[in-house]
């Protein structure tokens, strides 16, 4: 029997919606700990457990996210033994006689064919299991190191319509045909400018943001900004925003997203990235993202590098005061997509 | 605004959960917003014969007119031994082996791409891409093509034939987010404007029963799964671990498949398979059940989850299949287990714990409200087609 576990009342200082959660993750904690509790017990015969579980793999997509190497391998160690003795009950008057006689006169030979695979098996069978171990304890050691995911963010005075660098993305991109992508969109405000102005734009975040109901027509996704990038068809976007999301990404991933939306721009295609500046993330009122991740906004010049090795020539535009900057990158007319 | 639907069958009579979902989009845009709305289809009942049962010609269901054509071929023995020799590793196949399955998996329409390709429709959606007249008629139209994937993990998604289905929708209607992660994996088609729908949960028509009177059970409790009894959608699955969970917990508990029969399923004194009812007496079958259960991998939305949530009723989904448990960590409204283990733990705390279920299921009602709503998605959907059709005017001479 379960315990009943905690109740939604346990958490009476924070919101209704915000307890229901937490006491359902404790409801599925609870849940994990009693399947873990009764698989060691033994109560359930292992090739009951096993047949059971084969039927669920059986139409599960193998890709699917609750797919545990462990749990795989729990279906392995119930198959490493080949039974050599074969069944020999029949629905024939005299299968069952017959059947048995065949098994008699070939079980020798049964018996070391099966004999074979099933050391087979347990050799395979003991290798994954130390691979399992290695890989858990790798796992381990990687999460222990990881960079902290990098955070879209949003300050008010740079990410708004009438912010400066605003006007000169939307005075280049107006009139012209072709996709544009804006990331982080958050609720769709500078795709809804550039939307109003005729521009054929969509926007991602991956943040869970809400757009609001003004703006629902538009096309906004909540989607992780690398694998987004990742899913682009070469060449199929004419210019790309990127603002609120270079600064706090890590260095690795920040060049990952610069080289896939490098190859994913048509020829003539433009790469606009706004930035604060290494300055400003330090100000009193940058974003908490600036204390929350390990990585800082890079100087201006430095874009004309970076930007260069990925084959766009870049320009770049600060802002009044210093606080923030437009890098323009443009790929040239005559870009091979196929040698990229 | 004039709209087409392509889906390779329509009508009350058929469940499939794509073509079932083309025929809701298709009634609301014509109910709702007055839009002209045809249909392509064939006049097949059952994906797996493509055998023809309906009259071909035109005809008017609902308001929406429906143009029925004969397949000239549907599966044939072959398709299974080739479908079982690709299956194993389907991203190696040819795309001359890709083509012949597509060919074997019907229904093979050639009458059905010829009209579309003359249809006069402003936008045309094709409902699901699996099929010979979704790959084949969207290489001949004219009008802007939107392709409702309703894409699972399958080995066909794999298939090279269907690179160029993807690549070529001048727009994407997913039902789920989870269903744009998994299509999106395997084509580089993000840029293409895209929007995530789903689908809107009908009002409730009660029958005025106890969902046990209905099923014959007495007063016994019970735990329901409504959809296709079918060995791909897990029902046969789900009858095994319930046979197992009830030699573990002896009581009064059964378990209701509700839906029309394709699987085998042995007889159990305590499993009741009622085949196809009526749509009052599903309400109140699922409105008294103690959990509705979605054991199927394969779902790219599953509108019965939907659909027990609107009664305020918990549900049990399988882990692997990403849609439905994305419906569940989202809303908070159920449980998803990967093993029998997990399915009898999670199956038994339902049934004891009466303020859970009550939490999941008002957590489910909540979710369906919130999103799931005919009126708000149905606008959604004409303004994306509206859109789909001024970008498609605007980027051509």
């Amino acid at each position: 029997m379960l315990s009943d576990g905690a109740s939604p009342q346990d958490h009476p200082s924070v919101d209704e919606d915000e307890a229901a959660r937490r006491y359902l993750e404790v409801v599925r904690r609870e849940i994990d700990d009693e399947v873990r509790r009764r698989r060691a017990s033994g109560d359930l015969p292992p090739d009951v457990e096993r047949q059971l579980d084969q039927q669920f793999l059986q139409h599960s997509p193998l890709g699917g996210r609750s797919a545990a190497l462990r749990d795989m391998l729990r279906l392995v160690d119930a198959s490493v033994f080949i039974d050599p003795v074969v069944p020999v009950e029949s629905r024939r008057p005299g299968g069952t006689t017959v059947k048995r006689g065949l098994r008699s006169l070939s079980l020798w030979y049964l018996r070391y064919v099966t004999h074979q695979v099933s050391e087979f098996a347990t050799a395979v069978s003991r290798a994954l299991h130390v691979l399992d171990v290695q890989v858990t304890d790798l796992r381990r050691k990687v999460d222990a190191l990881a960079v902290p995911p990098s955070l879209a963010f949003e300050v008010a005075w740079a990410h708004n319509p009438g912010a400066w660098w605003v006007r000169v993305v939307t005075g280049e991109l107006a009139g012209h045909p072709g996709r544009v992508l804006h990331a982080a969109c958050g609720d769709g405000w500078l795709v809804g400018a550039l939307a109003q102005r005729g521009v054929d734009a969509y926007g991602v975040d991956p943040r869970d943001q809400v757009a609001s109901p003004e703006l629902d027509g538009l096309d906004l996704r909540a989607e992780d900004l690398v694998g987004h990038v990742g899913a682009l068809a070469s060449g199929s976007l004419r210019a790309v925003v990127l603002s609120g999301v270079v600064e706090g990404s890590a260095p690795a991933e920040r060049l990952r997203l610069l080289e896939g939306v490098a190859g994913c721009l048509a020829p003539e295609g433009v790469l606009f990235v706004h930035s604060l500046t290494p300055a400003s993330w330090l100000d009193e009122d940058a974003p908490d993202e600036a204390d929350l991740v390990a990585a800082r906004p890079y100087r201006p010049r430095t874009w004309l590098g970076v930007l260069g090795d990925l084959g766009l020539a870049a320009t770049v535009a600060e802002g009044p005061g210093g606080r923030d900057y437009l890098v323009t990158g443009r790929r040239a007319a005559d870009v091979d997509h196929a040698t990229r | 605004m004039k709209v087409a639907f392509v889906t390779p069958r329509y009508g009350l009579e058929v469940m499939g959960g794509a073509e079932s979902a083309a025929r809701q989009l298709a009634e609301h845009l014509v109910a709702d917003c007055g839009w002209e709305v045809e249909v392509y289809s064939t006049c097949a009942l059952d994906h797996l014969t493509w055998d023809n049962i309906l009259p071909s010609g035109a005809s008017v269901l609902n308001g929406v007119t429906v143009h029925r054509f004969a397949s000239s071929s549907g599966r044939v023995p072959e398709f299974y031994e080739l479908d079982g020799r690709l299956r194993a590793a389907p991203s190696e196949a040819s795309l001359e082996e890709s083509r012949r399955w597509l060919e074997l998996n019907g229904p093979v329409t050639p009458g059905l791409v010829d009209a579309v390709a003359h249809s006069d429709a402003q936008a045309i959606a094709f409902y699901p891409y699996l099929y010979y007249p979704t790959v084949m008629g969207m290489e001949v139209v004219t009008a802007p093509r939107v392709l409702h994937p309703a894409a699972h993990d399958e080995p066909a998604l794999y298939l090279e034939v269907f690179d160029a289905t993807f690549a070529g929708a001048d727009a994407i209607c997913y039902h789920t987010a989870a269903e744009r992660r998994l299509v999106q994996r395997r084509h580089k088609i993000a840029q293409i404007p895209q929007i995530v729908l789903g689908l809107g949960v009908a009002p409730v028509v009660e029958g005025g029963r106890a969902g046990a009177e209905v099923l014959g059970l007495g007063d016994r409790p019970y735990v329901v799964s409504v959809g296709r009894v079918d060995e791909h959608k897990g029902s046969s699955m789900l009858a095994s671990f319930f046979r197992t969970y009830k030699q573990r917990h002896p009581g009064p508990l059964a378990l209701a498949l509700v839906g029309p029969i394709a699987a085998s399923i042995p007889e159990h004194e305590d499993i009741v398979l009622t085949g196809i009812v009526s749509e009052a007496d599903k309400c109140d079958i699922v409105r008294d059940a103690t959990v509705s259960i979605s054991p199927s991998a394969l779902e790219s939305f599953s509108l019965v989850v939907l659909e027990a949530w609107e009664q305020s009723v918990p549900v049990m989904v399988n882990a692997t299949c990403d849609p439905t448990r994305e419906h569940c960590e989202r809303s908070g409204g159920g449980l998803w287990f990967g093993s029998y283990r997990q399915f009898e733990a999670e199956l038994e705390r339902l049934c004891d714990d009466a303020p859970l279920r009550s939490l999941l299921g008002s957590r489910g009602r909540a979710y369906v409200e919130r999103f799931y709503q005919w009126p708000r998605l149905i606008d959604r959907y004409a303004r994306f087609l509206t859109d789909v059709r001024a970008r498609y005017d605007a980027t051509r001479p």
